[in-house]
This record gives C-alpha cells, structure tokens and sequence, in this order.
C-alpha cells in the first residue's frame, strides 16, 4: 500500500515512453519530414523515461525519507511534461492533426495523474515519518 | 467520537467494499455527464451547421464528385476543389422566387506554413455574401482587405500573424467562432485574394483546371428564396433551366446530417442506459450481501441503545459519503477524457460536433453529480430498512 | 432501579409434534431488585436467552409485560426504548458482540458516543484494566480471542454504567482465573447498587448470587434465594 504512489507512476510513465512512440505518437507528415510535434514527442519520451527511473527507485528504496524525497523529484518533472507538447515545443497548427488531437492532450492527461500520484504519495510519507 | 465517525470508520476499515461502491457510483457520473456533453455538442453542431449554411439552396458543379466534396467539406474539413462558370451567378440572380445570390470559390492549397496538411481556402464577395460575413463580423468588425484571411478556430494561428498559402503571404486579421463544422479549419479571403492564389498556384504549376482569371469561375452559389416562395419549387427550377449545375436543398443535407445524429444519439442514451441498469443492479446486490454480513454488527448498535432510526441513518450516511466520492470522481474523469479529446471525438464521429460552454458543462455536471448520489442512496433504502427492522436478539443468536 | 417481567410468554409459529405453536417461555415473573444478583439456570433450550432479550427490551413478549420501575417497556416507541436500553440497561450477550471496525476501546466507548454523553475514557480504560485487557485497547475485534472479545464486552456493559446489568452467559469462554474475577465484577456491581442479572451454567456463579431461577421448558421450574 505505502508504495502505491510509484507503482501508479511507473505504470503511468511508462504508458508516456510506449505511448509517445506509438498510439499517442505525434504526426507523421507524407513527404517523411519531422515538424516541431516530432521533437515534442522525443521530449515526452525522455520525460517518461525519467519519471520511470524516479518511480522504480521509488519502489525499490525500502527508505521513507528517500521515497519522500523522489515524490518531491517527480512533482516538477511531471510539469514539465505538462508544460512540453504545445507550450514548450510548439505542435502543428490544425486542431485536427494528429499531435493536437491525441498526442497532446493525453500526455497532459497522464503527466497530470502523475503529478497527482507523487503528491499523494509525498503527503503519505510525510504523515508516516 | 462524533456519530459520523462510525460512519467514517466503518468506510476506511474495509476499503476493497468502500472502493468498489466509489467505482459504481464513478461509472455511473462518468457515462451521465460524458454522454450528456457528447448528445448535447452533437445538438449544437447540428444547430451550428444550420446557421452556417444560411442558404435555402446550394448551387453547385453538376459533376458528381461536387456535391459529395461539398458534403465533406462542411462535415469533415475535408478539402474540395470544384468550379463552374461565374455566369451561373447571374442566372440564378434572374431567377425569379431568388432574394439573394451569393457566390464563393473554392481552393485547397497543398501546404501551408501553418500546417503540413492542405487547408480549405474560401473566397467570397463581400458584397453579395450573406452566410460567411456575418460570422466573420461577430469577430471582426471591418472588412477583409487584400491580401488578408479570416482563419477558422481549428487553424492555429494568431491575429496579425502571416501565413504562407502558395508562397504568397497573407496577414490573418480575424479567428473566427467556432462551429463544430470542417468550416472551423477553412481560411476566407476576399474574391481579389482568390485571384493571386490562383495564380500562385498556377505558377508553381498547381493547375486546377481553370484559367487564372479567378473573376469568371466560381465553386458554389447560396441562394436566398424569397419570403413566402416555394423552395422545392425552385429547387426543381434551378436545375431544370441553369446548364450543367446542380441545384441542392439545404434541408436536406441537414436531415441527412440529423439523421446520423439521431443513430449516435439514441447509441449513447442505450449505452447510458445499459451502464446505470448495470451498475443500479450491482449496487443492489452489494448492499443486500451487505445486509447478511452486517446483522450482527447492526445487532450489536441495536443492543447498546442505538435506535432504528438512528441506525438507518449511519447506512445511509455511508452510502452518501461513497456515492459522492464515486460522483465527484466520475464527473472530473468525464471532464477530463471528453473535453480535451473533442478534436478526436469530432474526427471520429465525422458529423458536427460544438462542444457547449463552461456554465452549461457545470450544470450537466451539478445534475450528474445529484442523480448519482441520490441513486446511490436510494439503492441503500432498501437494505437500511431491512438491517433495521432486523430481530437483533435473532441475529446475536446466530453467533453462539 | 427495578426490573420485573409480569406473566411474560414468547411464542413462535413452528410444528412441533401436535401443535403449530412453540412457547420458548411461557408465563414466567421475575423481579431484579437493585442490589441483588439474580442468577438463571437451565439446560439449553430452556428460554434462558430469550427471557433475558425480552428483559433488556429487544423482543417484545407474546403476553405480559415487562416494567422498568413503572415504565411499561414495550409501551414506548423505538426512539425512546434505545434511549432507555442505552441509558439503564446494559446487557452483555452471549455471542461475539463487537463492532469490527473499531477498536476494542472504540467498542467500550460506544454506548457513551451515541447520545453525546461525557467522555467516559477513564472509566473505559479503568475497566479494560480491571479484567486484564488493557493492553488490547488498541488492538481490533478481529485480533482477539474469544475470551478477550467477552471480556471487552463486559468492560461496555461496566463501562456504560447504567442501573440494570443482563449478562448471558459471560463466563463461557474464560478460564477459571477470568471467571473468578468476571464474577466478582458483577458481585461488585450489585453490591453498588445495580440489578445484575446472570444467565449462566457456571455453577460457582451460584456462590454470587442472591437469587436464583431454574428454567426448564420456558417455565420456571425452581426458585431460591440466599435469605430462604
């Protein structure tokens, strides 16, 4: 139970790594070219790949005060995956394409329920200690 | 020890019933308000596509692929190309039983700065136009000059910034309301744009089969009949004395349209419907498993002096505080999925989609949230009584 | 405060041999004095348990009337005889009797919590201590032994603190040391001034008691008591 928190992030952080690559991959334009939602995909790619690395030592530390502090690490870098696919790197300009349609607002989704998981997840280990 | 406390106590203590009530209840507030915004944007894209249509009548290119294009157009966004003669407009303008004629032309440009899809440009006489114009007032209130576009909400670009349509350089001055139609990612411009985009186009060897001077072909004609004059009647007219066009009834492109909207609209009230039988009979079973489990408990409270009233209430307290808990976060999931995938929602379902504003979101969400717990309540009534009215001497019995 | 059942009789409709009907009691008359230790024999079967719910206000008699001092029990409504049951009488059953989801202190303290009366934590951990379960205060039902759990069923009824104490068959998972100091609990209770009522088979329970009933059948088949 005391270790739920990152569970729940590992799970949601690595929906990010797998998704950004596949079923929530930004556009792919006909003539093969990357515009800038390409990059932004990479972004949340990297951005997952961390908040999995935070979360499986999250799950692995048998240490409160460390866990505490790997919540307190998770909580900005979900921002900024929040703050990554259309504020950061700008996506493609038609709210029909594909980067604007699924890709942001799923990554935002998923990065927000981290943010979420590694709060409560803060506050549960600041309770115990 | 407050007397919700046991209440509390009792929620907290068995967590895997608590969390499945929650769940029901989170189903429950989750397909209410989800299907209520997508019934109710599906509603307001149909009212939507009434008002943008304006005409009583579209005259287009009889060529078959026209008015399907047509069709896409609006619905989907999809981009068309389609010409007649300028000519036509003047016939229809003599046509008597017409009010008024407005002519528009059609181009998709194979790329813009802005997208790395085509995009729908429109030109229209500002003179004549009576269906674009006044939606382009309700955001700008000058005229559109040369060399300068009215950009639908679905092209993301800002007042004043340029976009490159066939290399040509054109100043968006207006972003327009949106429509939940495929209008939302179209671009207007004036008849005199029209003509250097053409011409753009036919310099880097785009041919749309027409000659550059814009002036003499034009992709659509709307028609306003006029006041009391028989539209089918017209309709018929049109077709049977302009050559080579076809004369089309916005009214039935919209019964078309409603017609599908009513299919998807009776499948989500089913699918509603089908979660809150499910999860209404679920709720039931759990409380009436409840009943069983919980004689003896309830035997006890009645033995120290807790009386049926009393004892009814705690029941029902629970079944508040889980179903409230289930309704809130049911309500925020359908928030959160429906809103932000509307752009999905809208491609998936290919008809035209206007999402409603905050206040009215807010108030299917106060009414999802209501029916919920009072749903979830109401499923408690039952076995409350019951455990109640329960023999407790009966019940202590059982265990010795 | 005096506790009397006048001609009480509980009947259920059941075939037994001949008949329909099954009396578990039949006309039976008992009166609990303040002060006294009444004691209740009798094989199983006998009505014990059922005179004894009858008596604390949880099932209502077929025919006769039970009088709490004046207060005809089965003539209030639901509200008032859990107010009283809560408030005078305090009955300590003979099956497992706690609310699992609270601890064994948050059981004693019940009774207290459910009409906003004082904090009673004192007297509840006194009592907790007093029958060798104060160190389980914390612990849950669940973590409990069937012994324990009686005894922290006691420390309610104690705990509560009303007039009127009806206990079936308290002693039945104890060994003979908690026995000895259950009883002598309930002596003490008596011999503060409270109508103690005992359903039991514990024969040194005989040696507490200033009356005692035999039952057999739902009648009373004997009667003694310690001045007689």
């Amino acid at each position: 139970m005391k270790k739920l928190p990152a569970m729940v992030v590992l799970i949601l952080s690595l929906g990010i790594m797998i998704g950004s690559q596949t079923f929530l991959a930004p556009c792919v334009h006909e003539d093969g070219s990357f515009g800038s939602c390409h990059w932004a995909g990479q972004m949340m790619l990297g951005v997952g790949g961390l908040l999995f690395v935070l979360s499986l030592f999250a799950c692995l530390s048998k240490d409160g005060p460390v866990r505490k502090g790997i919540y307190l690490a998770m909580m900005p870098a979900s921002v900024l995956g929040i703050l990554t696919p259309g504020t950061l790197i700008s996506l493609c300009k038609m709210n029909a394409m594909r980067c604007r349609m699924i890709m942001q607002p799923a990554m935002i989704i998923l990065c927000v329920l981290i943010l979420l998981a590694a709060l409560i997840g803060f506050l549960m280990e600041r309770k115990r200690a | 020890m407050k007397k919700s406390y046991l209440s509390l106590k009792n929620l907290s203590r068995r967590p895997g019933r608590t969390a499945a009530l929650v769940l029901l209840t989170a189903f429950i507030a989750f397909s209410v308000l989800g299907g209520s915004i997508v019934v109710s944007s599906l509603r307001r894209g149909l009212n939507s596509l009434e008002d943008r249509l304006g005409a009583d009548i579209i005259v287009l290119p009889s060529s078959a692929q026209s008015k399907v294009s047509f069709e896409k157009l609006f619905l989907q966004g999809t981009t068309g190309a389609f010409y007649m003669d300028a000519s036509v407009l003047d016939e229809v303008l003599d046509t008597p039983g017409v009010a008024a004629a407005a002519p528009q032309t059609f181009l998709a440009s194979l790329k813009a700065d802005c997208c790395s899809v085509k995009i729908q440009v429109i030109g229209i006489d500002p003179e004549k136009d009576f269906t674009v114009q006044p939606w382009i007032q309700e955001s700008y209130a000058r005229d559109i000059g040369e060399m300068e576009v009215a950009v639908g909400c679905s092209v993301e670009a800002g007042v004043g910034e340029i976009i490159r349509i066939y290399d040509e350089r054109c100043r968006a001055v207006a972003r327009l309301a949106p429509t939940g139609t495929g209008l939302d990612t179209a671009v207007y411009c004036t008849m005199d744009t029209m003509n250097t985009l053409l011409q753009a186009a036919e310099s880097k060897g785009i041919s749309h089969k027409i000659t550059s001077d814009g002036d003499r072909q034009i992709s659509a004609v709307y028609v306003k009949a006029q006041e009391g004059a028989d539209i089918d009647q017209l309709n018929s007219y049109l077709n049977g004395h302009i050559r080579k066009v076809t004369a089309v009834r916005t009214r039935s492109m919209i019964t078309q349209v409603s017609d599908s909207l009513a299919g998807v609209t009776r499948t989500v009230r089913i699918l509603i419907a089908a979660v809150w039988a499910l999860a209404v009979i679920i709720l039931l079973i759990v409380f009436a498993m409840m009943t069983a489990e919980r004689r003896r408990e309830f035997a006890v409270l009645r033995l120290i002096g807790m009386s049926r009233r009393a004892l009814s209430r705690m029941l029902l307290t629970e079944s508040l505080l889980c179903s409230a808990m289930g309704a809130l976060i049911g309500a925020v999931l359908a928030v959160a999925l429906v809103l932000p995938f509307t752009a999905l929602i809208e491609s998936s379902l290919g008809l035209p989609y206007l999402t409603p504003d905050w206040k009215t979101i807010l108030g299917y969400a106060l009414g999802a949230l209501l029916l919920t717990v009072l749903i979830g309540a109401a499923s408690s009534a039952f076995a409350a009584w019951k455990l109640s009215h329960a023999d407790p001497g009966g019940a202590l019995r059982e265990g010795s | 405060m005096t506790l009397k059942a006048e001609n009480v009789s509980k009947q259920y409709f059941r075939k037994t041999g001949q008949a329909n009907v099954f009396f578990a009691v039949q006309d039976v008359s008992i009166n609990l004095a303040p002060g006294q230790l009444t004691v209740i024999t009798g094989r199983s079967g006998s009505g014990k348990t059922t005179l004894l719910h009858m008596l604390s206000g949880l099932l209502s008699p077929s025919e006769g009337k039970v009088y709490l001092d004046d207060t005809d029990l089965y003539a209030l409504n639901d509200a008032d005889l859990s107010r009283l049951r809560n408030c005078s009488l305090c009955v300590i059953p003979q099956a497992r009797s706690a609310v699992e989801t609270l601890t064994a202190l948050e059981n004693v303290l019940l009774p207290g919590m459910l009409y906003g009366k004082q904090d009673k934590t004192a007297d509840a951990l006194h009592w907790l201590e007093a029958l060798g379960i104060g160190h389980l205060q914390n612990a849950c039902p669940a973590a409990l032994s069937g012994g324990e759990l009686r005894r922290m069923a006691i420390a309610r009824a104690l705990t509560q603190g009303g007039d009127i104490l009806l206990a079936d068959e308290p002693t039945g998972d104890l060994d003979d040391e908690n026995t000895a100091l259950v009883l002598s609990a309930l002596r003490a209770a008596a011999d503060a001034g409270k109508a103690v009522l005992l359903v039991t088979h514990e024969k040194d329970a005989l040696d507490y008691a200033d009356q005692m009933y035999q039952m057999n059948a739902g009648h009373i088949a004997g009667y003694c008591s310690k001045e007689g």
